[in-house]
């Protein structure tokens, strides 16, 4: 049933294509010859050559073919991708610390420090010798996973931030449960009443939702939850599964403000989309009803733009949480990154800067091969 | 990517300005320009009309809302309804300041990209842009303001640098498809250097696809001044500014919940009533409404 909705959706001139997993797609909406024996440019079939795309392979010299043949494959591809970003989210990382205007050893030492001060102190924060050999050195630390000392604390940076990032890992986790179960059937009803009152208020409502900011709705939700009926504590953290969802449900709540909206209304136009499509009027002339239908016909074939921008979001929540965290008073990673930046605590925020970007990465990259894998149309690249 | 960039309008803005009548905008976008016209209007009127000064001590601290003051005082006693309204004219225009100038230079960057047939660079261009976006926006920002400088210059390079990768985009999508374009052909054919093509003849085309998702960028560029400023990043206490205002009115949330009401409203409908502006005008690019 599955697979029969899945072809109708692709279109019908398509349907004599012999069974075989779809991981091609349709790429830069050209379809082409997928059972015979050779590739479009003519050379043989190779196993990894389902995944060239015709100017792929007609523009890349022969030596250039077997060297790059491996990032042919897409997730290849993007995982290439994925380790260029982090090489340069290192060089910006690196750059950073080079960003402050003059000399940052004297700034942090002022006018009264005396000569081997610092030199000490540049020696710490890695700006001594010469820029090559600064990154050379840097690269070096980073692969054997030293991030440097912080300033401030003389703790090494990789503890401070492994102390820290289970509670902000906990504030992301029960966020994206929030966003799943609000946004899931929000999301349906705005799709099924659109045209109804409802659905207007829904668009407006979602309009205005989605440009509060957050720091404006958290302390608004702190003045109803907290302060007026005492459902929450004001602020504070307790570690240990079970007791911070206490601590933890009003921050969550406050980013799903935002989030709930955007993914409501990412699924509402796939869930419009899937109910043009033939198989579900085909359904409903079967008399298909209830619980069948809404699940299998309308919302799981809509269901991969959802699951991909969940991967996004948990990228997003990782930036709000900077804000959330002040608020709510939360001890991780983006309470750590403010302290730092007020204390002018230069290699704490360059490391965790880096940190940061680089779980970005990790989880765009996740969201980019989950996304692909639900939608083969979608070109990963 | 963002939760920020789902709402993003991709149609044209040059459409509305002086060729499109009221008439013919659609609901949301009128609500959007009455909110907006409002707010300016009054951030103007407010602290030209009023006796008191933003800055001035005027009366007892912590008063309601009364005649004499419409929004109360805050815990300096300073009159609240100033100082929120001149917060609104510095808000609005460092947000105008902080898009205007990610946009001119990430359009030429993304035109400059976009129109080279050069293989390397757009591998380096890729990467770069990618990996400028991929960091998390409000960590960026507040890894350049660490390293600037924690005031008002350091928050707008900071903007400045974490966001013209965006126009970027947009502007080399655009112009990947105007290189071929006839009217560029056309110019190369009467001989005009490969800059004046670039600036003249292509660069205005593509600017009113980065207009539109400038509108969107508005939003988020008010919220993240506001937000670091809240954090005591950006603009500092005796400023009006919204951001700073609800930081000083957050200690006073059980008692005298006003202060941080009215600033937080008017930051908030800032934002919506660009929010609606965008919203309408994309439905109306689409043309889902009239």
């Amino acid at each position: 049933m599955r697979q029969h909705a899945r072809s109708k959706k692709r279109g019908t001139q398509r349907a004599s294509r012999p069974k075989q997993p779809n991981v091609r797609g349709e790429r830069d909406g050209q379809t082409y010859q997928t059972g015979s024996a050779l590739c479009p440019s003519g050379r043989p079939r190779s196993p990894l050559s389902s995944f060239l795309t015709p100017d792929m392979t007609a523009s890349l010299g022969s030596l250039a073919d077997r060297t790059l043949r491996l990032l042919r494959h897409p997730v290849m591809r993007r995982l290439a991708q994925a380790f260029f970003v982090a090489f340069l989210l290192m060089v910006f990382a690196f750059l950073l610390i080079r960003l402050i205007p003059g000399d940052p050893a004297m700034i942090l030492l002022g006018d009264s420090a005396t000569e081997e001060d610092v030199i000490a102190y540049r020696k710490l924060l890695g700006i001594d010798g010469s820029i090559p050999s600064q990154f050379g050195r840097y690269v070096s630390n980073l692969a054997r996973g030293d991030f440097g000392i912080s300033i401030r604390s003389r703790e090494p940076i990789l503890s401070i931030v492994q102390k820290r990032l289970p509670v902000s890992l906990w504030l992301t986790a029960t966020t994206i449960f929030m966003t799943v179960v609000l946004a899931l059937p929000l999301g349906v009803a705005a799709a099924l009443y659109r045209r109804t009152w409802f659905g207007h208020a829904f668009q407006i409502g979602a309009s205005v939702l989605v440009a509060t900011p957050v720091f404006f709705s958290g302390l608004l939700l702190i003045l109803l939850f907290a302060v007026q009926i005492n459902f929450a504590p004001i602020a504070g953290y307790q570690a240990g599964f079970p007791a911070n969802l206490y601590y933890l449900w009003l921050p969550a709540l406050t980013i799903n403000f935002v989030l709930v909206p955007v993914l409501a209304r990412i699924l509402q136009s796939s869930i419009v989309e899937t109910a043009a499509e033939e198989f579900v009027e085909a359904a409903v002339i079967r008399g298909t009803q209830g619980w069948r239908f809404y699940w299998r016909y309308l919302l799981r074939p809509s269901l991969a733009p959802t699951i991909a921008a969940l991967g996004y979001f948990a990228a997003t929540v990782v930036s709000y949480a900077v804000i959330i965290e002040i608020i709510f008073n939360l001890p991780g990673i983006g309470m750590t990154l403010v302290d730092a930046v007020r204390n002018r605590d230069y290699p704490l925020v360059q490391g965790i800067v880096f940190l940061s970007g680089l779980l970005v990465v990790g989880l765009t990259f996740f969201a980019d091969l989950v996304n692909g894998w639900l939608d083969p149309r979608v070109k990963i690249r | 990517m963002t939760a920020s960039a789902g709402i993003s309008p991709v149609g044209q803005l040059r459409r509305l300005g002086m060729h499109r009548r009221w008439r013919q905008l659609n609901a949301e976008s009128r609500w959007g320009l009455v909110i907006l016209a409002l707010i300016l209007v009054l951030s103007v009127s407010v602290p030209l009309l009023s006796p008191n000064d933003p800055y001035e001590f005027v009366d007892l601290p912590l008063q309601v809302p009364s005649a004499a003051f419409p929004f109360g005082t805050d815990h300096l006693g300073r009159d609240l309804l100033v100082r929120v309204f001149a917060a609104a004219r510095l808000d609005i225009a460092l947000a105008v300041l902080g898009v205007s100038v990610p946009i001119v230079i990430g359009t030429f960057i993304g035109t400059l990209a976009g129109t080279t047939r050069n293989r390397i660079a757009e591998t380096v261009w890729d990467g770069l842009v990618n990996a400028l976006t991929a960091f998390p926006e409000i960590i960026l920002v507040l890894g350049i303001v660490a390293m600037v400088g924690a005031d008002v210059r350091g928050l707008l390079i900071a903007i400045w640098i974490s966001r013209w990768a965006q126009y970027a985009r947009i502007a080399r999508a655009k112009s990947l498809a105007l290189r071929d374009a006839e009217f560029v052909q056309a110019a190369q054919v009467l001989g005009y250097s490969q800059l004046r093509i670039l600036i003249r003849h292509i660069m205005p085309n593509v600017f009113s696809e980065a207009l539109a998702y400038a509108l969107s960028d508005f939003i988020f560029i008010i919220v993240i001044i506001g937000g670091l400023s809240f954090l005591g990043l950006g603009v500092t206490p005796p400023t009006p500014e919204w951001g700073a205002m609800l930081a000083e009115g957050r200690l006073y949330l059980r008692t005298e919940p006003w202060l941080i009401l009215f600033p937080g409203f008017f930051l908030s409908m800032t934002a919506i009533g660009v929010a609606l502006l965008a919203q309408g005008l994309e439905r109306i690019n689409k043309g889902e409404d009239e």
